[in-house]
Formats: structure tokens, sequence, C-alpha cells
């Protein structure tokens, strides 16, 4: 509006206006205002500009401020999804090196990266240590072994700790160790004259790396090397062809054995045995060795692998046939089977364990790459009962596996093929997580290694070239298979769904899938509303269409006062009370949901019976009453019945019944059955007599036709219980039990204690919006429906029902929604087990309360923060598509009955 | 309920030849009676759920502190048992256990379906026994007294002790009395107790206000060493600084830590000799004794004190033996402070969203879905909020002002974890669409006539929201808020994730600058609950507490609804003749 038209009490009206709230919130009149009438006072026409301004920055404010509020509310699923999406995207290549060593015409044995992926080392067979910076290729002097002139002719290095052994051709071993230490130094202490390192941070004297790690401290890094004595292991002087070599025990009493095979095919186990002359600080080792029977002479070993406890030994012949060794009696040892790995013509060229020695990789010449497991089998043919199970087909390499390596954190490991291609991988998710490409190079390497945090490989080939890879793979266990799949993990013996987030070791292999924390979710959702809705529908209608408004004046708020008790009050009285009373009680409990229905129908009858005027006087408030009464009675009936029920039932123990142990299923059965085959019989009888059976009924006087209905009601009930024992024996007979399905074990904290907890929540929301929907039905359909003459119970099921189904079924689907949130009841009374079944006595883990025991231990940024943030996100999507069903259900309703 | 009354035509019933004479009754079944019967019986179970649920919280939370009389009973095998017996319940003794007993016992239990009863005995002295509660099966009872001279300690450690007294030391000196009511152990007890307030007070607000001027000082060095390097003049004067004024707060440290040492030097010299049923002496120091009574010889008015004394000592103190005893004034606070925050948070928040939606926006196919969104979000579960304000508020956001404005505290976080105010924005955010909900079902309340009217007269779109929209719509809005309000003091899920912690040293406000301390962890009385239900060392002897606090919380809860039910009721009484 332009500030020139309007009229000077409009002007008038807004000039006063600042002072309005000062005499309340009423509507200013201009009557009210007493500068008003008198008109000597001139006032300019404008609309002031404060008011303009005003105007402006209010409309600024409420705009911005409402659509920022929205968008907020949206950015929570954009957040938690950017959060999750990193779990998906695979790793990324960071940089690629290639160096050249010096050549000195020897074979590299091997070569490994430190934690911070500064230095590389790698050691040839004549004993020279080379070691050089990974990212400028740097040479820096170090220390080499002195063979004394000899040629390592077998070699092997432990996954962590840096222990080495090196084998020789006159059937010598030799241990030592091989380390990269890191220590932290003040920046003051380190040795001057340091020199930069291309445009790294890191510097150099010569012998040992500097990196720059705060102002005043730098990370040393430098190798270091022991070798010990050279030990005779084959009497006759053979070469030692292959070896393993593991330390176990304690620091303080390391328990180191070795496997070797000689030239001649020979296999031997070896402990040693360190004692130290406390006098001289002396070490003296002794050997203690055993063959290895079974295998052939001259046999071509391809590899090598034993455990740390030195209790398994499993030898790869070049050909595929590899001979496991049960060694737990070490001065026995037994060959526990031979299983040909690789048949037809396809050569083993890679064996080698991952961390946690569980999965053993195979690698062919076929460049195919399989994890075998070693599983008890009932099929076994070995001697201890145990045999190698092929769990998994990794995605082949093109050309033949020359190389492995394993990480020291995880289940990822790279293998190498004949072409020079690297693929790192991942055990769990089975994954490819990176190709690694040489270049335009074919090398063929000689060793491959994987740095410590999985965050580096180093491969140098035959001609002495080094290709070093740095990359990234933040969460290269995840993928959606593993999330929402089966996965086969380390010492199952098949594929299964299964949440186990951590454990305290490295070696361990997470589980995470997220299939039983959903099936948690949706068993506590399901029992919850098997429980919440037949009460709360009930309610609804029974307050809507049967109880004077006086009443539901009273019900109503005392129902939705349910609503606010806080779920933590719930889970609390669930849990700390309820669950106990109710594992004492259970008999009665189980009882208590046959015999208050059984009661109330009673009630139903011998209320019918009664002189009708005394029925229809008392029909409001004193019924109700009646009814109450009748419900606690049925309570203490069960209460006091229980004991001798649960000795007919089930077998005078219910726990001892539920797992099976004792008595028989057919009496619970039968009860169980008794509803359907009631319903059945009910609905036979009442379509094959109906005319007679109406025609009875209105011969008779009404105190004649209550008893007449009692009485059909009691010989149904009768009949029904009948058959249905019959159909329970026979089931017996056949073999199905009611136990083991839903009905089994009973836990203390189970699923029947949160549905009953569960429903204080869910009850409410439920009955709040089933009654909302039945009272707004419009009045005239109700008073045509009486008025022609159909009873209030007629009027109710057949039409209200009927016009407000679409609001009941929102209500159902909102509370719905509560359940598959609800947090607190499910952590404090559920038990947190990841189980899948539907066993209601047993508990259950489910999406909110693993979130919110997990999270708080959860390290930022790790995989299991972002599982537990998809966990989150699906428990979003999950209430956000259900709730938004019920509000469009709703609207729908809305304008139905707007149109009637 | 009376439109059946005169209902004597029957429907038609297709499947009776017309020939028969109908009879004019109607079929019975046509009432539904049994059905009728079902529903009202779901409606009854429904009220008894919650009423049931409401007696029993509210009276193990009245009966709580109540003073209990201690009984000593004599068992078969000749045990003394004495201590408060809590309750009695049936229960099925082992197969094994039965074989051991008499037949006659056998047979009684037998009788009774297997059950046999039990009661379980707070028998205290946890130092003495290593267990606060024992079992007591009914059968094994031989003898049951209530000795008159006993005594129930409440103690600072071990829980409570139950015992009689044999003597007092003072300052060295033993007294020799059993009588607690005696002036001079009253005297002794009164004056242990003050110097142990004054250890306290010497320890939290003197030490402490000591170590916080120590702490400003190297972080002062600190934030000089990142803003201007470390060899600038900056630097060095914040160094001196630091030297100069160390050794004084050192020596003002020293001076106080002495004087507590000489104060709890005295308090050791104040000790009390008890023994206990059985005869094993137990000497406490006088300091560590809260509160002394003899349970079975009492008046009414001395059980009156006790047990207002332990209810004052509930709401104003802080609690002791791992949450499970003492006060919960810090989760009192803690609630009340994050409520306070969230409101102010939400209630502009939520108010302008409304305002924009129903006021600004144009009705649209846009506005509908917002809208919907917006309602479906009040069904969004709670803990996915607290994923959120964990992932949001306190690593995004909080890590950014850590980086910005704290970086001289880094890598210890100060926003960039849980603490007050991201659990206040988080419950903001979770209860938004319940204010914004509320807030525009009010606004639509408001007359079209009434804005029609305003703006007819000449006012500006603001001046018609703010004086003839907004107060009209205020009754709804303030029902939105506290409703909103009632919602979040009764959520914990979110906040396990945002900031609550089992104990909080510091309350959220003190007397250090800024006064406000906004990025501290709190204590919340409904992760109380859950924290003394179910994490403390025996959630038996924390149940009590649990109970209280439980009716604390819904009683605090209901408050609020009924609040916001009355102050609708009020204001829309206030506005009913001004509508047009």
């Amino acid at each position: 509006m332009a500030p020139a038209q309007i009229g000077s009490g409009a002007v008038l009206f807004s000039t006063k206006m600042p002072q309005v709230p000062k005499r309340g919130f009423g509507v200013t009149t201009e009557t009210s205002n007493p500068t008003s009438v008198l008109p000597r006072q001139r006032r300019s026409m404008k609309t002031p500009r404060s008011v303009l301004i005003a105007d402006k920055v209010a409309d600024g404010v409420i705009r911005v401020g409402g659509l920022a509020v929205i968008l907020a509310v949206f950015g929570i699923m954009v957040f938690l999804a950017q959060v999750v999406v990193p779990l998906f995207t695979g790793g990324h290549l960071e940089g690629q090196t290639k160096v050249a060593l010096q050549a000195g015409g020897h074979k590299t044995l091997t070569d490994f990266i430190d934690e911070y992926r500064t230095i590389s080392v790698a050691v040839d067979d004549a004993g020279a240590v080379s070691a050089f910076h990974i990212k400028t290729g740097r040479a820096i002097t170090v220390p080499s072994f002195d063979f004394g002139g000899q040629t390592a002719t077998a070699f092997a290095r432990t996954l962590a700790g840096g222990y080495v052994g090196f084998g020789f051709g006159d059937g010598t071993l030799r241990l030592g160790r091989m380390l990269l230490v890191v220590n932290i130094i003040e920046s003051n202490s380190a040795p001057a004259g340091l020199q930069k390192l291309g445009a790294t941070d890191d510097l150099t004297d010569g012998n040992a790396i500097y990196t720059s790690i705060s102002a005043t401290q730098y990370r040393r890094t430098l190798v270091k090397l022991e070798l010990g004595e050279p030990q005779q292991i084959t009497p006759g002087g053979e070469a030692i062809m292959a070896l393993d070599y593991r330390v176990g025990g304690t620091a303080e009493r390391p328990a180191r054995s070795f496997i070797t095979i000689d030239a001649n095919g020979v296999g031997r186990i070896t402990l040693a045995e360190t004692k130290k002359n406390f006098m001289t600080n002396k070490e003296t080792i002794t050997l203690t060795t055993s063959e290895l029977p079974g295998l052939k002479p001259g046999v071509v070993v391809s590899g090598v692998l034993m455990t740390e406890k030195a209790d398994q030994v499993y030898i790869a012949e070049k050909s595929g046939t590899v001979y496991r060794y049960d060694t737990r009696n070490f001065d026995k040892p037994e060959l526990a089977e031979a299983i040909d790995l690789a048949p037809g013509a396809v050569d083993i060229n890679v064996l080698g364990f991952l961390i946690g020695e569980q999965s053993i990789v195979v690698g062919g010449s076929d460049g195919s790459v399989n994890i075998y497991y070693r599983l008890p089998r009932e099929s076994a043919t070995s001697t201890d009962g145990f045999t190698l199970v092929k769990a998994k087909t990794l995605e082949p390499h093109t050309a033949a596996v020359i190389a492995m390596d394993a990480g020291q954190r995880g289940k990822s490991f790279i293998t190498a093929d004949a072409d020079g291609n690297v693929w790192a991988r991942h055990l769990t998710s089975e994954q490819v997580l990176l190709r690694l490409k040489p270049g335009d190079a074919k090398p063929t390497y000689q060793t491959l290694a994987l740095a410590p945090r999985q965050n580096a490989a180093l491969a140098i080939s035959a001609d002495g070239t080094v290709y070093a890879w740095d990359f990234e793979v933040p969460h290269p266990e995840t993928t959606l298979k593993t999330i929402f799949g089966k996965v086969w993990y380390e010492g199952y013996p098949e594929p299964t769904y299964t949440w186990q987030s951590s454990a305290g070791t490295d070696a361990f292999e997470p589980k995470l899938s997220l299939i039983p924390l959903i099936f948690g979710t949706i068993k506590a959702t399901v029992y919850s509303l098997l429980f919440a809705i037949p009460i709360a529908l009930g309610a609804a209608i029974f307050t809507s269409e049967f109880v004077h408004p006086k009443i539901r004046a009273v019900v109503k708020p005392t129902m939705e006062l349910m609503a606010s008790l806080p779920s933590v009050v719930l889970g609390f009285i669930a849990a700390l009370v309820l669950a106990p009373i109710v594992e004492t009680w259970i008999a009665a409990v189980m009882m208590a949901f046959f015999i208050i229905p059984l009661g109330l129908f009673l009630g139903a009858y011998l209320w019918q019976l009664l002189p009708y005027q005394f029925q229809l006087k008392y029909d409001g408030l004193p019924k109700f009453v009646a009814m109450v009464v009748t419900l606690l009675l049925c309570g203490v009936v069960a209460y006091v019945a229980g004991p001798s029920l649960e000795v007919i039932f089930f077998a005078g123990d219910f726990k001892a019944w539920t797992n099976g142990s004792i008595g028989s299923g057919t009496p619970f059965t039968a009860l169980v059955l008794l509803p359907i085959v009631f319903i059945a019989v009910w609905v036979i009888t009442g379509r094959i007599s109906s005319a007679r059976l109406s025609n009875l009924l209105r011969s008779k006087d009404r105190f004649g036709a209550g008893l007449a209905d009692l009485g059909r009601w009691g010989i149904t009930l009768v009949i029904a219980a009948l058959i249905s024992t019959a159909i329970a024996a026979a089931l017996t007979f056949l073999g199905l039990d009611v136990r083991g399905g839903v009905v089994d074990t009973y836990v203390q904290r189970n699923t029947l204690v949160v549905a009953f907890a569960m429903g204080f929540a869910v009850i409410p929301i439920i009955y709040t919006i089933a009654e909302d929907a039945l009272n707004t039905v419009p009045e005239h359909l109700r008073a045509a429906s009486l008025g022609c003459g159909a009873t209030p119970w007629q009027t109710a099921t057949s039409v209200i029902l009927p016009a407000a189904m679409s609001g009941v079924f929102a209500g159902i689907m909102v509370g719905m929604g509560r359940a598959v949130g609800e947090t607190m009841i499910v952590v404090m009374a559920a038990g947190n087990t990841p189980l899948i079944e539907w066993n209601i006595f047993s508990g259950l883990r489910a999406l909110s309360a693993n979130i919110a025991v997990e999270l708080p231990e959860a390290v930022r940024d790790s995989t299991l923060y972002r599982m537990l943030f998809l966990a989150a996100l699906t428990l979003f999507v999950m209430t956000f598509v259900v709730n938004t069903l019920a509000e469009l259900v709703r609207q729908k309703f809305r304008k139905r009955t707007a149109a009637l | 309920m009376s439109a059946h009354v005169n209902m004597q035509t029957a429907t038609p019933d297709k499947s009776i030849p017309l020939s028969q004479p109908t009879t004019r009754a109607t079929d019975i079944r046509a009432r539904g009676e049994p059905f009728t019967w079902a529903l009202g019986g779901a409606l009854a179970l429904g009220c008894a759920m919650i009423i049931g649920f409401l007696v029993m919280v509210f009276w193990n939370g009245l009966v709580t502190f109540v003073p209990k009389p201690v009984i000593a009973v004599t068992t078969t095998d000749n045990q003394v048992t004495a201590g408060e017996p809590t309750r009695t319940e049936l229960y099925k003794p082992q197969s094994a256990d039965l074989a051991a007993l008499s037949p006659q016992i056998q047979k009684s239990i037998s009788d009774s379906d297997g059950f046999a009863s039990r009661t379980m005995f707070r028998v205290g002295n946890y130092d003495l026994y290593n267990e606060d509660f024992r079992w007591v099966s009914e059968f094994q009872v031989t003898k049951t007294e209530a000795p008159k001279d006993i005594l129930f300690a409440e103690r600072e450690e071990w829980g409570p002790l139950i015992a009689t007294l044999k003597n007092i030391t003072v300052d060295g000196q033993t007294i020799e009395t059993a009588d607690i009511h005696d002036p001079r152990f009253a005297a002794a007890h009164q004056t242990s107790r003050d110097r142990r307030k004054r250890i306290r007070e010497i320890e939290k607000d003197d030490i402490g206000k000591i170590n916080f001027q120590l702490d400003e000082l190297r972080i002062d060095v600190r934030k000089a060493e990142l803003r201007s390097g470390r060899d600038s003049t900056d630097h060095a004067v914040a160094q001196t600084t630091l030297k100069e004024k160390t050794p004084q707060l050192e020596a003002q440290y020293k001076a106080l830590a002495e004087e507590a040492g000489k104060l709890r030097e005295l308090n050791s010299r104040n000790s009390a000799m008890f023994v206990d049923i059985t005869g094993r002496e137990k000497s406490v120091a006088l300091d560590l004794i809260v509160r002394v009574y003899k349970p079975n010889d009492m008046s009414f008015f001395e059980s009156v004190g006790v047990y207002f004394s332990r209810w004052w000592e509930f709401v104003s103190s802080e609690p002791r033996e791992a949450n499970t005893e003492g006060g919960i004034l810090p989760a009192i606070f803690g609630t009340a402070a994050m409520t306070l925050m969230m409101v102010i948070a939400v209630a502009p928040f939520g108010v302008i969203t409304a305002l924009y939606l129903r006021e600004y926006a144009k009705q649209g196919k846009l506005v509908a879905f917002v809208r919907i969104s917006v309602n479906n979000l009040a069904g969004v579960p709670s803990i996915v909020y607290g994923v959120f304000g964990l992932g949001f508020f306190a690593y995004v956001l909080g890590g950014s002002i850590d980086q910005l404005f704290y970086p001289e505290r880094l890598p210890n976080p100060t926003f960039g974890t849980g603490g007050l105010l991201w659990a206040s924005l988080t419950l903001a955010l979770l209860t938004v669409p319940v204010v914004i909900v509320a807030t525009e079902e009010a606004l639509s309340a408001v007359p079209r006539s009434m804005r029609e009217g305003s703006l007819a007269c000449g006012a500006s779109k603001w001046q018609t929201i703010k004086y003839i929209v907004l107060p009209r719509a205020l009754p709804g809005i303030m029902t939105g808020v506290i409703l909103a309000m009632a919602r979040g003091a009764g959520e914990v899920a979110p906040l396990m994730l945002v900031g609550v912690v089992k104990l909080a040293p510091e309350l959220p406000v003190d007397g250090f600058f800024p006064f406000v301390h906004l990025e501290r962890s709190f204590m919340h009385l409904g992760f109380h609950i859950f924290d003394v239900g179910f994490q403390s060392r025996n959630s038996e002897a924390g149940k009590p507490m649990v109970f209280v606090t439980t009716m604390l919380l819904i009683g605090l809860i209901f408050a609020m609804n009924v609040t916001a039910i009355t102050v609708r009721n009020r204001l829309k009484r206030k506005f009913k003749g001004s509508q047009f």
C-alpha cells in the first residue's frame, strides 16, 4: 500500500500502535484513544519509517528463519547420509613412486614399511640390507646381516614383532630380528646438519629419518638388526628349502618355533628354548626337533605355515596338495589331512595366513585367490575332525598369483600377479579395494609388502626396481553385501547375519550386519503392537461409542497421561520391577491372556441374565465398574490358579517346559488353538442354524434369550476345547510342537516384558488418534443408524468404524513409528542380545538401543561410527516412511469425513 | 446410551420365511454385549495399567524415606541377621536345598505348590559383610525381635551401618556412652560434620579457584604462543606472568592444603565404636556419619523429622556412594538448565517457522508437503536426533568453534564434545515440530476477519501479526512450548550421546568467568534413573533412590502438562469475549 493513499485514520492508527500493548492485548478502536478526538492535532500523512523498517525486518527474519528451520530439519537426513556415504565409497590412490635400487644380482627376500610410511627396508639373500625414504627414494645407510659369505636359501618373518629366520644351504638356520624403531625426540637433541628431503617434512642425517611432528619434537625412524648364531637343523647338512617361524608365549619367555623343509623333502618342526645365564648374561639355545610324517621324498614346497601356538602346520606342495599337521603333541606330530586345494594342472603359488591365523589365503597359478577356514565338519575324514573349507572365492587375477602380504591391523591383504598388478583386498567384504598398477612395465616381483596401517604397498622386482603406492581405504570391511547380506566370518561354520562390532584385539574380524538389529526392531515392534493394538482400539471404540461424555472427559485424559511417561521410567520399571515379577509368575501371566477374555465374555453373558430394567438403569458407569471388577477378578483368578494351571499346561515348571526338556506341548497347543477353533465353530454353527437360532432367541423373553445365548457360548466353548485338544494331540503325534519357535527358552529380560512396557508408550498414541477419528465421524451418521433401529454395537461396527477406518489405521501407523524408534525401554528391558529368532521369551537388540549403547564409545569417523549413523539413517527412513503414510491416509480420511 | 431402549423392531432377516410370525423382540445378539464387554475390558485394562503404574511409582517413592524398623532374626543355623525388611516374596526353593530340610517344612512347602516365602533384609555394614542385602527364608527363622538399642547410621561411604553404639572417642578421649542423644555425642558429631564441610569448601571452592587461576595463566601462555609465536614479546610476557604468579598461588595452595590437613587430623580423633548384632566391632569416624537414629525406639515426630531431613538432603545435596545415596541437586539443576536453554532455542524458531508457514508462505503443494514433513518429524525417533546432535553439533560445529576460538586448549575439546549447549540444541530440534504444529494450529484458529480488519485499518503485516494475531495465538503457542518442555525433560536417549554424564563434578553455573559454562557436561534426572538402576554396583541398593527420582521426574512432567492445559484454558477464557 502506498503511504500517500492512506487515510488519516489509518495513519493515526499505525502511529499509535506502539502504545497499545501497555493497555493490554485488546483490539484498540479509535474511540478508546483520547487523542484521536482532538481535531487540532495534525499528523503526517506518511507511514513512519520505523513501521516500514520493522515490517521489512520482520518479513525478512520470518522468511529466512522459517526457511532455515525447515532446511535444518531436512538437513538432518542429508547430514546423516553424508556421514554414511564413505562406507560405500572405495579407497583412492594418494601417490605412486618408483625407485631403482642398486641391483647386486641377489634375490630380495623380504621388504617392509614402518607405521608412518617413512622408510622401506629390504633384505637380499646375501644379507645385505637396503633402506630408503619412500617418498623421495633417498637411500639411507643401514647395517647389514653378516651371513659369513653364505647365501640364504629360505626365509621367514613373523607378521608382527619383526622376527626373522634365515635357512642356509648347509642345513643351518639363523634367527634374528629386523626392526624399524620409531621414537619421539626433542628437536634440540637431534643431530646437527639434518638435510631436508625433497618437499616433505622429513629430514635425514644419512642413518635415520627425522620427521617434524611439532615445533619442538621429531619422530625418528631408524633400522635395527639382530642376528643369532647358526643352528644346525638338518643332520646330514641338507639345504633348507622352506621355512616358517613363529614367536609365541610371553615377552619374558618367548616360545620360538619353526618349520623347515630340507632339500630331500623332509619336514621338521623345531622348538627353540632360550635360556639366559644370569652370571655371564649369555644366551644358550636348546633345540628340540620332530620330523613331520607323510611328506613325499623330493617334494617341491611352495609354502609353509605354522600357527603361533605351534599346534597347526600347513605345507603346500607346489602341485596343489596341502598337508595339514596336528602338532598339538609336539613329540608326535600327526598328519591330519592331505587335501588337494588346486585341482587339475593348477599349482599353488602362494600360501599365507591373515592376521589371527584363522584364514588361509591360497593363490594359484591360474590367478585364483581363495580363502580357506579350518572348520569342524561331520563329514571330515581327517584325524582331528576338522577340515579345510573353501569359504570364499575372491576375484581372480588375470595372471598367476606370485605373492601376498597380510595387514597387521585388520583383514586387508594384497596379492600380486605375474603381470605386475597388485590388488588390495579385504577378507570380510571380499572386494578388491584397489587395483595398483606398476605403470607401463610388467615387472616380476620378488617381494611384496603391505604397510602396518594398510595404507601403502611396496613391491620389489627382480631387476631391483621398487614400486611403492600410498593409498587410503578408510572402510575396507563394509559393502552393501556385508551390511545387509550373509557373510561367512572367520571361525563360523557357515555364512550368517551377525552383529558383533568390537573386541580387544586387532585380529578380531568386526561383524557389522544390520540385519539382526533391524530384525530386533521389527520383533519388538510386532510384539508390542500385538499387545497394544487390541487394547488401544478396544478402549478407543468403547470410549467413543459406549460411554457417557462425562466419563469420557475423565477417561481420555487419563489414558493420554500415559503418553507423557518418560520412556526411561518405563524401561526402569519394566526391567527392575516387572521382569522379576513376570519371571516368578510367568505361568499366571500366560494364563491371564486366556482367562481375561474368557472372564469378560462370561461377565457379559451373566449381565444379559440380569433384569432388563436393571441393565438399562446401570448401563453407564456401573457397567464399566462391573467390567473393571471382572478384569481384576480375572487377574486374581490367574494369580491364584497360576500354579495349578502351570501343572496342567506346563508340566509344573514353565521354564523347563519352554526349554523342551519336560512335559508335552499338547495342552498349551490346544490352548493356543482354542480361540481360532472357537471362532470357526461359532461362525459355522451360526451359519448353519442362523434362522433357527434367531427364532429361538427371539421367541424367549429376555432372561430366556440370555440363558440360551450363554448356553450356546458355553457349548461352543466346550466343543471348541475338545476339537482343539484333538488337533493338538494330532500335531504332537506328527512331531509338531508349539515350542521351538515363538515359545522357546526363557530369559528374564525378554520380548514379553518389552512388549508390555512398550504398551505404555504405544497404547495412548493409537488410542488418542483412533478415538479422535471415531469421534469426528459426523453425528448425523450415528443418529441415522440408531434411528433405523440399529443397536449401538451395530452402529459402531457397521457405520462408525468403517467411516473412521483410515483414521484408525493412521493411529496404528503412528503407534508403530513410536515403537520402532523407542530406545530406553529396549535398552533397559530387552537384554540387548542380537539374535534372529521369534521367541517371545528371549531378548533382542534393536537399532535404537544399539546406537545408544555403542555410539558413546565409537571413535569419530571410524567404521563403527559410520555404521551407527547408518543405523540411525535406517531408523529415520523407516519412521519417516511410516509416518508419512499415516499422514497421507489421515488427510484422505479428513477429506472423506468432510464430504460426509 | 438410551438410544436402543425402544428398539423393538429387528432388521428383517431374509432367511426367515415371511409366513412365520416374527417376534417383536430384538435378537439378543444384535446388542453385542460380549463384544462390548471385551472393548470395555480393554479400556479398563488401559486405565488399570496407568493407574497401577502411577500408584506403584508414587507409593514406592513416598515410602522410601520413611525410617523403617530394624528386625533381628535368628535362623535355624543360629545366625543372627539384623536389617530393614525390604520386601517379601514367594519363591521356589531349589530341589537340592529342599532335600536338606526337615520333612515338616518340606510338606508345608509342597502344600503351597512348591512356593516358600522369603524376606530380603537390608543388613547394611557393607564393609563388614561385603553384601548389602540378605535373603532369609521364612522357614529358617526361629526367633524374631526388634532390639530397642540398635542404631541405623547413614554414612558417607560403605552404605548404612546397623549396629549398637559402644563408646565414642572425642579428641582422643574415650567416653563410655551408648546413647546417641547424649549431648557429648551430639556436640562431637556436629563439630566433626562442620569441619568436614569446611574441608570440602577448602578443597572445592578455594583450591578450585587457585587451580582455575593457574590454568588460566598456562592457557594465556599457550594463547600467546599460538598468536605471536614462541619468540614474541607476548609470549615472553605471558611466561613471566606465569612464573611470577605461580609461587604466590602455590603458597596459597599450600596454606589451604595445610588447613585442610589440620582439620582432617582433628577429625580423625573423633570416632565412634559400634558393635554389630553378631558382636563385631567397627570404629567409624564421626564426620562420616550423616545421620543416626534408633529405628525401633523413636517417637512419631522423630520419624517425621528423619523423613523430612532425608527429603531435604535429597533435593539439596550432591550424590554420594556412586549416586545410590545422598541427593540429586546437580541432576535437578542440570535438567532445569537444559530444559530452559532448550525453550530459549525452540520457542522463537518454532514460532517463526509457524508464522512463515501460516502467514508468509504461499499456500500450495510445497507448503503442504513441508507441513506433512514437519508433522512427521515429531515421530522421528529421539535417538536419531541424538546421533545428529553428536555428529553435527558436537563434532562439526563444536570442532570448528574449538579450532577458531579455543586453539590453545586443543587437543582437549572445549565445545567439540557433548555438553549443555549441544544437548539443549539437540532437544530443541527434537521438540521444534511440537511447537510448530501447536503454533500453526493456534494461528489458524485466529479468525481471518481480525486480520482483515487490522489490515483494513492500515496496519502493516508485521503490525497485524504483532498486535492482532500473536496475542490471540499465545495460548496455543504457550501450550506448545510447555508440551515441548515436558517432552524434552523426559527424553534421555539423545542426551546419552550429547553430553549427559553420571557424575558432573562442576555445575554449568559457577563463580568463575564467564559464569555460565555451556560447554560442560551435566547430570540429568532421567539419565540418573538409568545410571543408578542399571550401572551401579548394586542396583538393589539404588532402587529406592531410583523410585524417588522417578517420582520427581514424573511429577515434574505432569506438572508441566497440567500447567500447559491450565494456561491454555485460562488464556482461552480471557480471549473468549474479545473475538469479532
